[in-house]
């Protein structure tokens, strides 16, 4: 890979909470268009180290690098994101959660728009609305969406600005499995429309091998089960995949699964292991 | 559902019956409860009880007696008027509107002295009594304060619509005057001196300039008192008892008003200025005398039209002779068939006689 | 069944609801009744009648003094100095709730003295207030403010501290300035709560003003009721705490009817009392 095609160089990262590491010495190119998926065991810091793209969280040593310029030290509107839960904002409606990027960058004293100006940004994003399907939800709350709909529209606002790289946290978790192919389809769409790289974490391991094109697993290499918290995870498998939904897999989805399963069998000594995603 | 409602009123009728039976019975009993508040005309109440003066009359009659101390004033009044006391000390003004006014009928069985300046109003930077034209005035409206008020505006032909009443409570009228939009005062002892020491303030008018107006009584339920003659007699017997030893200057009168002083939260110096503005009846017989005297009548006359103008004289009274106020000589002001306020000499009488 | 799957219906609930409310009216005209027999001018537990009687000429007579409807300018100007005070506070909430919630600086600055401010019981540094604000109507406002500003200050705060931080991420990566989180969804998601907040407030600030009107006052509700236990009028007293019962009620409806309309999205996932 020639430097000019890494979108993103992850060199040598790790990070520390409280002394305790959850990531040691992670190191990763990835190019531009590429759907990474992350998958690992429940407190491997794959969370973290998603957070640390979005400049939520900071390496403790190592460095990010986008574009071959250190990461900007808090979230950009070059990093889309969407969060399994709480990624759209309750108190506005459909419409209004997808006009407020533009909202905010017409409007810089209330960051908001009346009359004819709300009126034509309205008109702009009904494309979008057909899209995702929620036209007929545009003025609706979003309680009172179905689970699917809300992160239709969450995926839906974090492309507003037009990320250059796209992160989803478990996106998925909450749906049903019905819903889940359906809003498949709609990233894998926006994703070849928009040519980003993309970043997700997934606990659902068929999800990981069917979306990415690289499949990155995080995982601890070295243990110790009398002091379980002694040392971090790592990416421990960095899988090219063909490209999704059409190849042919070359590596059992199961045989994956099995290695991360059976490794934090032996963490039970630590249950707040588990509450550390 | 008629059968429960039956049954919740019995329940409501047991709930509301403590509330509704006075403790006060008038029957034949043996055990008493008198109040009193503080102030220095009524600190020997407290002493009496300390000391054992009222344990050893009451003794003496087969009764017990026991004194009880109230913080709060208008409290300590309306406890009595509800009927868990017998006996509690208060004003001649308060007497009629409280107990009087709401149908509790009222004997004035030891009157123990008069304001003889203990009340007073203070203008801060002005000299003269008639500078309170137009000026905002702070008292405890409805109180003595307000009634010295009143009646020092007739001494120079102002009414109270020349000028605002605002009502502070007594316990912040220190602090109220030291405020710069307080310009005018009504208070009693001990505020009053205290406020008379700043160094802006002049006391225009005090209680000296209506002499027996302002009286300060123990008053006892007068259906108790007819039923018990011996729990007056115990009262006034260790009242007067008490009024001899603190007069004199031996050494237990000093050490009576010592603990007077320290309970009242001054000394003994503080005490006996606070005495010096005070009218106190030592002897039964002065006592006797102030209210057997014809001026008496007059002033509870005064007191009444104040009341009924203030419209605080009884539910609807349609005139200030609503309520009838009886004196020693049988008189009635108001009222006769609604005598509610009674001046008894009698016991107060037998005490001077030396009869108890 | 179970009793705690026996529900009322509509009719039943209303009621049940209405239940107490008519023992106790019960209990008093009972106890009111005895305390008559014994002496009929009894002041403490007047009869039914009579309070009516006392808040007619309370609420329809001129008074004899003045020529005012003595009721409705106590409420008139109650309402008043409790708005005023209530207004401050809400105003204050918003402000320095917002910014302590939201700005680390300022909450590492101004949480620990708040925490410690809203601990002194107001009525204690009466006469601190009376030399600073005199006797008027600035000191029984400030009474009120000093007493529900920073609870409801530091309830605002929680309420910015208890939105999503994936929220706050959210519109940072939609190129928010901190202004502009501010306005669209700081002030925003706070409302609801600082509205629940206003209306908690209300409780000690009716206890404030009424604390206030009794020391220094010529008008007021609370200014009434301390006058007239002078002469243990309770036929005047017990309708005007029925009055003031009821003003606060509607008042606290009215918040609770402010908050559905404006704010539909905070009601839809369902309502506590």
């Amino acid at each position: 890979m020639n430097e000019a095609a890494k979108k993103l160089s992850v060199k040598a990262v790790s990070k520390y909470y409280d002394g305790t590491p959850v990531l040691e010495r992670v190191d990763l190119d990835v190019e531009t268009g590429s759907f990474c998926t992350i998958v690992g065991a429940s407190g491997c810091g794959k969370s973290t180290f998603l957070r640390m793209l979005l400049s939520q969280e900071h390496p403790t040593r190592g460095e990010i690098l986008l574009d071959g310029n250190a990461l900007p030290e808090e979230p950009t509107p070059d990093r889309g994101i969407v969060f399994q839960k709480y990624s759209v904002f309750s108190h506005l409606t459909v419409a209004e959660n997808l006009i407020l990027a533009g909202e905010f960058e017409k409007s810089p004293f209330t960051g908001k728009l009346f009359g004819a100006s709300k009126r034509a940004a309205i008109a702009e994003i009904e494309e979008l609305l057909e899209r995702i399907g929620l036209s007929a939800a545009a003025n609706k709350y979003p309680v009172q969406l179905s689970g699917g709909m809300q992160q239709r529209l969450a995926i839906a606002q974090a492309l507003v600005k037009k990320p250059s790289i796209l992160l989803l946290d478990e996106p998925f978790g909450a749906l049903d499995p019905g819903i889940r192919v359906d809003m498949h389809a709609l990233l894998l769409s926006l994703w070849q429309d928009l040519n980003m790289t993309v970043f997700m974490v997934t606990h659902d391991i068929h999800e990981a091998f069917k979306l990415g094109t690289r499949l990155l697993v995080f995982d601890k290499i070295r243990h110790d089960p009398q002091a379980p918290e002694a040392f971090g995870a790592t990416i421990t498998y960095d899988l090219p995949l063909a490209a999704p939904v059409t190849g042919p897999e070359t590596i059992d989805p199961e045989t994956i699964a099995g290695s991360i399963a059976s490794k934090p069998a032996a963490n039970t000594s630590n249950p707040s292991n588990s509450k550390q995603t | 559902m008629l059968k429960s409602l039956f049954k919740a009123s019995l329940l409501a009728a047991a709930l509301s019956l403590p509330l509704s039976v006075p403790s006060v019975q008038a029957e034949e009993k043996k055990d008493f409860k008198v109040c009193w508040s503080i102030y220095v005309g009524w600190m020997p109440w407290g002493y009496l009880q300390d000391s054992g003066i009222m344990k050893k009359w009451a003794d003496k009659y087969g009764i017990d007696v026991e004194i009880v101390q109230i913080n709060d004033y208008v409290e300590s009044i309306n406890q009595y008027t509800a009927g868990e006391y017998d006996g509690c000390s208060m004003t001649n003004m308060d007497a009629l509107s409280i107990p009087a006014g709401g149908g509790v009928d009222t004997t004035a069985l030891i009157v123990g002295d008069y304001s003889n300046g203990n009340d007073g109003i203070i203008l801060k930077d002005k000299s003269g009594l008639a500078d309170i034209k137009g000026q905002t005035v702070n008292l405890v409206e409805l109180s003595v304060s307000h009634y010295l008020l009143a009646r020092a505006l007739d001494t120079v032909d102002l009414s109270e619509k020349d000028l605002t009443v605002v009502n502070t409570s007594d316990a912040d009228m220190i602090a109220a005057y030291a405020t710069d939009d307080v310009t005018a005062v009504v208070t009693w002892n001990p505020l009053l001196s205290e406020i008379e020491a700043q160094p802006n303030a002049t006391k225009v008018f005090d209680s000296a300039g209506i002499p027996g107006e302002i009286i300060d009584v123990m008053m006892v339920n007068t259906e108790t008192l007819a039923d018990n003659p011996d729990f007056g007699k115990a009262l006034v017997g260790a009242w007067y008892e008490l009024m001899a030893i603190m007069s004199s200057d031996s050494e237990e009168g000093i050490a009576a008003r010592t603990a007077m002083a320290e309970a009242s939260g001054t000394d003994l110096a503080g005490y006996d200025a606070q005495l010096a503005t005070t009218k106190m009846f030592y002897t039964p017989a002065e006592a006797v005398e102030f209210s057997k005297a014809a001026e008496l009548s007059a002033t509870m006359k005064f007191v009444a039209e104040f009341l009924y103008d203030k419209g605080i004289l009884g539910e609807g009274a349609p005139s200030p002779e609503f309520v009838g106020v009886a004196f020693p000589d049988g008189s009635v002001y108001g009222d006769t068939n609604n005598v509610k306020l009674r001046f008894d000499a009698s016991f107060m009488q037998m005490a001077a006689d030396g009869a108890l | 069944m179970r009793i705690i799957n026996r529900k009322p219906s509509r009719v039943t609930a209303l009621a049940l609801g209405l239940l107490p409310f008519l023992a106790t009216v019960v209990t008093y005209a009972i106890a009111s009744h005895y305390r008559r027999l014994e002496n009929p001018a009894d002041k403490l537990l007047p009869s039914l009648e009579s309070m009516g009687a006392a808040f007619w000429r309370m609420a329809a007579v001129p008074d004899r003094r003045s020529g005012d409807l003595l009721l409705w300018i106590d409420t008139f100007d109650s309402l008043w100095r409790l708005g005023s005070g209530m207004a401050v506070s809400t105003l204050l909430a918003l402000t320095i709730g917002i910014a302590i919630g939201f700005i680390p600086h300022i909450r590492s600055t101004l949480a620990p003295y708040l925490a410690t401010f809203s601990l002194i019981p107001p009525i204690t540094i009466l006469p601190i207030l009376f030399i600073t604000f005199g006797l008027g109507e600035v000191s029984k406002i400030a009474l009120i403010v000093i007493g529900t500003a920073p609870i409801m200050i530091r309830s605002t705060a929680q309420a910015v501290l208890d939105i999503p931080r994936e929220m706050i991420i959210k519109a940072e990566t939609l190129g928010a300035s901190v202004w502009q989180m501010i306005t669209r969804l700081v002030i925003p998601q706070v409302l609801p709560k600082l509205i629940t907040a206003l209306r908690l407030g209300l409780v000690p600030a009716w206890i404030f003003l009424i604390s206030a009107e009794a020391i220094a006052s010529t008008t007021g509700l609370g200014y009434r009721i301390f006058l007239v236990r002078r002469y243990l009028a309770m036929d005047v007293i017990l309708p005007y705490v029925v009055w003031i019962t009821l003003l606060a009620f509607l008042l606290d409806r009215l918040l609770l009817l402010i908050s559905r309309r404006a704010f539909r999205w905070h009601h839809l996932g369902g309502d506590a009392l």
